[in-house]
């Protein structure tokens, strides 16, 4: 879908946004909106039964029990509702794909023979306009890291967080991190093996820090040109330890590989993927690397998965390890599914909803910023109708950067325009085209 | 449709004829009387020259046992039979491996020796079941050696049978028992327009397919619309097109017809031939046509013997194939990933047919790109809707509970009145009704097979968990009891041996 395509629809979406959320909506020009009498997850700290958020410029200006709406401010009275930080999806390609099977409808990963991996910057392929971003903003998710997928080399390229807003200025932060495929996804891209993963990996590494050391003699002296200089470019923030390099790697043997390896270059790392990192939870917890994983991933569907439990995240969890779940692009919402079953199977409760608030937040260097409802950061806020965490449970208003946002979406339109078959005087496809 | 003056099969094709005219358990009542009577007459052919020649039915017949189960008394339960009732403070009586008796807590007595179990908050439901898995042809681990799910070499592939490809040893088994599955649909894949025969089996461990299969369930037929066949055969001789692949189809049932007909006229010919008293009567009876196993599945379909699964995603073609079901005088039975059942519901209602769906998974590729939340709602709403959610999925099917919670949280949202004793009917009583085996289980009444899940609360919570599953009235698994757990071969002595998978890993 193009641009003014879509730009169509968001202003139709707007004009035909419900009476119900007419209210929130007026709040837009406002920018002072207290939220009163909720049960309050703060995450960073205690519920507050009947509590209060107050956001004024995009910002939480005040959060507790018992406070005052200020003057002029919109109040919304969320009793019997719930209120979160914003869903934050640590891990998707949302805003670079519309449809998986669609190759001009998908910017997510290179194909067969290009030869570049690392350089590739998430945000120049970047679609605020995606119909994914209403769609999954109506299910609270408020901000993602939006990534490519590896092509053929192991290295998927730079990530960027993003708002859900859908607005052109929507980048939270470009090259929030990199990331590169080990275990089966990398030994594919390497010869076949998991040491020629490795290998190749630490040659990527070894030769942008040759690189980064002196850049105008690495360029004068003589390379066989397996490595992209653009790509040993992109490395730089990744061997000084800035970026996370986000690694997917599932079996605890190459956990372990992993951990070796980050404490040679003096790597921030992320683990993707992870079903077997129960099994060497002390030593990630010890290596104070994340885990971003699955809470549905239950079978030995590869070699590298074979001792895969629905425990993972509530052993990782007491070891102390910071989780979280991904979901590709389309319904990164499902996180709250993942979080919901990792509580069924021990996560604590305030475990599972930091799993998708405040740790993504922190992986990416804004744990100052997003994630929790505090005093001071960005209003990324949702109401709900009930538990987050619960499948029935659906957002009733969500914030972003302090602005209310439309809740309507392509599939609440299409649901609008078919809901009644009966034949009226014109097709259906007259149908909220007004 | 003709009548025949022979037994075994006029038997079989009576039975399937009632399901068009909605009568599912006299339907099933005569599917098991015929599939004995084939038996019979297959081991007759045989032995006797005498006798015409009838393909058996059932050439790979269950050998599936209910275990043993104790006389158990589950009560005080929220219970949701299956069928639109919720009995709170409910029990259900399991005896003898079947369903003894459903009722309020003070109308049913333990007869004397059965356990008691206090369920109270608990939730009890009929075993869930998957109309569309691929466990087993699909199984895990997944590589080359293990992918036997689509048989992509022909767009026409009617002549494979799921069950030959599936491997008892899939781990996902396990893994769905422990999410409540009892019964299970597995479908080959949806290259093909014609993909083959899939089977449906008891969630049972058995070392064959045999053991598992559920006794005297039809089989189904697997076709596919859309993207998938004209994007593996495009560039392999077509179909390259939707139209292709319609062409494709209707080839194919033009054929099937004629196959069928060819079988009709050699057993008419037959009779007359056996009925022949006169003095010029041919020494030798008529010569049976070569059997096809291609046509002799695609001519079941149109006997209404298989029930016809039908993956198709977009509204247009499923009014399209509603339309060449009636051409070839065949009834589809469900739409599987029916993603846009709910711009059709009212057709789909109307012609008797299920949409089988997911609660929300969209956007993979074009077809999939219209999904609404409430489409299983939309489709239950209408007057005789039938909605069914699947998973296609080896996890999916492990919380099909959930997935219906969703769709049924959805369809709330927009004043659409579901409880949850009606949305469970989509993961129980209509795919049973769908596949064919409403008559025997999905579910809790009195006289059916104690397919049995007790929850530790309201399944359609996402904290819910399957505590104890019956199937047949045996106990299969127990969340609290390791060793009520099945672990498959794959998984045994993996690692140090401290981690064995199994159902309850």
């Amino acid at each position: 879908m193009n641009a003014n395509r879509m730009k169509d629809l968001k202003m139709k979406t707007l004009i035909a946004f419900a009476a119900a959320a007419a209210t929130i909506a007026s709040a837009a020009s406002a920018q002072t909106v207290a939220i009163m009498d909720g049960r309050v997850h703060t995450v960073s700290g205690a519920v507050i039964e009947n509590g209060d958020v107050i956001i004024r410029d995009g910002r939480i200006a005040q959060v507790g029990a018992d406070l005052t709406a200020p003057p002029g401010a919109t109040v919304i009275d969320a009793t019997g509702k719930v209120v979160t930080p914003g869903l934050f999806a640590p891990l998707s390609s949302i805003g670079l794909v519309e449809i998986g099977a669609i190759e001009d409808a998908n910017d997510a990963s290179p194909i067969e023979g290009f030869p570049l991996g690392a350089s590739l910057n998430a945000i120049d392929a970047y679609n605020p306009g995606s119909v994914l971003i209403p769609v999954n903003r109506a299910a609270g998710v408020t901000r993602a890291l939006m990534s490519p997928s590896a092509g053929p080399t192991i290295f998927a390229g730079r990530a960027a967080v993003i708002d859900l807003s859908g607005r052109p200025n929507s980048v939270t932060r470009a090259e929030a991190a990199q990331m590169v495929v080990m275990g089966e996804n990398g030994a594919v891209r390497a010869g076949g093996t998991r040491m020629g993963a490795w290998a190749v990996l630490r040659e990527y590494l070894d030769e942008a820090r040759s690189y980064h050391a002196n850049p105008n003699d690495y360029v004068r002296r003589p390379h066989d040109g397996r490595f992209a200089l653009s790509d040993l470019k992109a490395l730089g923030p990744v061997i000084n330890g800035e970026q996370p390099l986000i690694v997917s790697v599932n079996s605890a043997n190459d956990i372990r590989t992993l951990i070796r390896l980050k404490n040679t270059y003096r790597l921030n790392v992320i683990i993707a993927g992870g079903s077997e990192a129960w099994r060497v939870a002390r030593e990630i917890a010890t290596a104070n690397i994340p885990v971003i994983t699955s809470a549905m991933y239950n079978l030995p569907g590869q070699f590298e998965d074979l001792d895969a439990t629905l425990k993972n995240t509530a052993r990782l969890n007491q070891a102390g390890v910071k989780v979280s779940f991904n979901e590709d692009a389309h319904n990164i919402r499902l996180i709250r599914q993942h979080a919901g079953n990792a509580v069924a199977e021990g996560l604590p409760f305030d475990a599972g909803l930091a799993a998708i608030t405040l740790n993504p937040a922190t992986f990416y260097g804004l744990g100052d910023q997003l994630g929790s409802l505090d005093a001071g950061k960005i209003a990324d806020v949702v109401i709900w109708d009930g538990d987050p965490l619960e499948v029935t449970t659906k957002p009733e208003a969500v914030f972003i950067n302090g602005r209310p946002q439309d809740l309507n979406n392509r599939q609440q339109m299409l649901m609008e325009r078919y809901r009644d078959l009966s034949r009226g005087d014109l097709p259906l496809a007259y149908r909220g085209a007004e | 449709m003709q009548k025949f003056g022979w037994t075994a099969l006029a038997v079989l094709m009576l039975g399937a004829c009632a399901p068009k005219d909605g009568g599912e358990g006299e339907a099933a009542d005569a599917a098991d009387a015929s599939a004995a009577d084939a038996a019979v007459a297959s081991n007759e052919t045989a032995d006797k020259a005498n006798e015409a020649v009838r393909p058996d039915l059932d050439p790979y017949p269950s050998t599936y046992e209910p275990y043993p189960g104790e006389t158990v008394l589950l009560t005080g339960a929220t219970v949701l039979t299956g069928d639109g009732e919720r009995i709170e403070n409910g029990s259900v009586l399991i005896a003898d491996g079947k369903i003894s008796a459903v009722g309020a807590a003070d109308a049913v007595t333990a007869p004397e020796g059965a356990t008691t179990i206090n369920a109270n908050g608990k939730w009890v439901t009929p075993g869930i079941i998957d109309i569309h898995s691929h466990l087993g042809d699909y199984p895990s681990p997944s590589n080359q050696s293990t992918s036997d799910g689509n048989e992509i070499v022909a767009p026409n592939t009617a002549y494979v049978w799921a069950e030959h490809s599936v491997w008892p040893q899939d781990a996902g088994f396990t893994r769905a028992l422990a999410g409540g599955i009892t019964s299970l649909q597995v479908l080959p894949g949806s290259a093909n327009l014609f993909g083959g025969r899939s089977t449906i089996l008891k969630n049972v461990p058995s070392r064959s397919v045999q053991g598992m299969k559920f006794p005297d369930a039809p089989y189904g037929l697997k076709m596919a619309c859309g993207e998938n066949p004209k994007r593996v055969y495009g560039e392999r001789g077509g179909p390259g097109t939707r139209m292709g692949n319609f062409a494709g189809y209707r080839a194919a049932w033009i054929e099937a017809a004629a196959y069928r007909k060819k079988w009709d006229d050699y057993w008419a010919d037959y009779k007359e031939w056996e009925n022949d008293d006169s003095d010029d009567k041919e020494e030798k009876p008529p010569e049976a046509p070569a059997r096809d196993l291609k046509l002799e599945t695609l001519a079941g379909a149109l006997r209404g013997e298989i029930t016809v699964n039908m993956h198709c995603y977009r509204a247009d073609e499923m009014v399209q194939v509603l339309d060449m079901a009636e051409e070839f005088g065949y009834k589809v039975t469900t739409f599987h990933h029916a993603i846009e059942a709910y711009k059709v519901a009212d057709y789909l209602a109307q012609n008797n047919v299920c949409a089988a769906v997911w609660a929300d998974w969209w956007g993979f590729k074009l077809e999939a790109f219209d999904t609404v939340g409430e489409n299983a709602a939309l489709v239950h709403a209408q007057p005789n809707g039938c909605a069914i959610i699947h998973s296609d999925d080896a996890l999916g099917i492990q919380r099909l509970n959930q997935e219906a919670a969703k769709a049924m949280a959805d369809g709330r949202r927009i004043g659409i009145d579901i409880e949850p004793e009606d949305a469970i009917a989509w993961v129980t009583s209509n795919p049973a009704k769908a596949m064919g085996i409403l008559d025997r289980t999905g579910t809790l009444e009195a006289g059916k097979m104690a397919d049995v899940v007790v929850w530790n609360g309201n399944p359609f919570s996402v904290y819910a968990k399957a505590e104890k599953v019956y199937i047949d009235g045996a106990l299969m698994y127990d969340r609290a009891d390791p060793s009520l757990s099945p672990r498959m071969d794959f998984e045994l002595g993996m690692h140090d041996n401290s981690f064995t998978g199994g159902a309850g890993q």
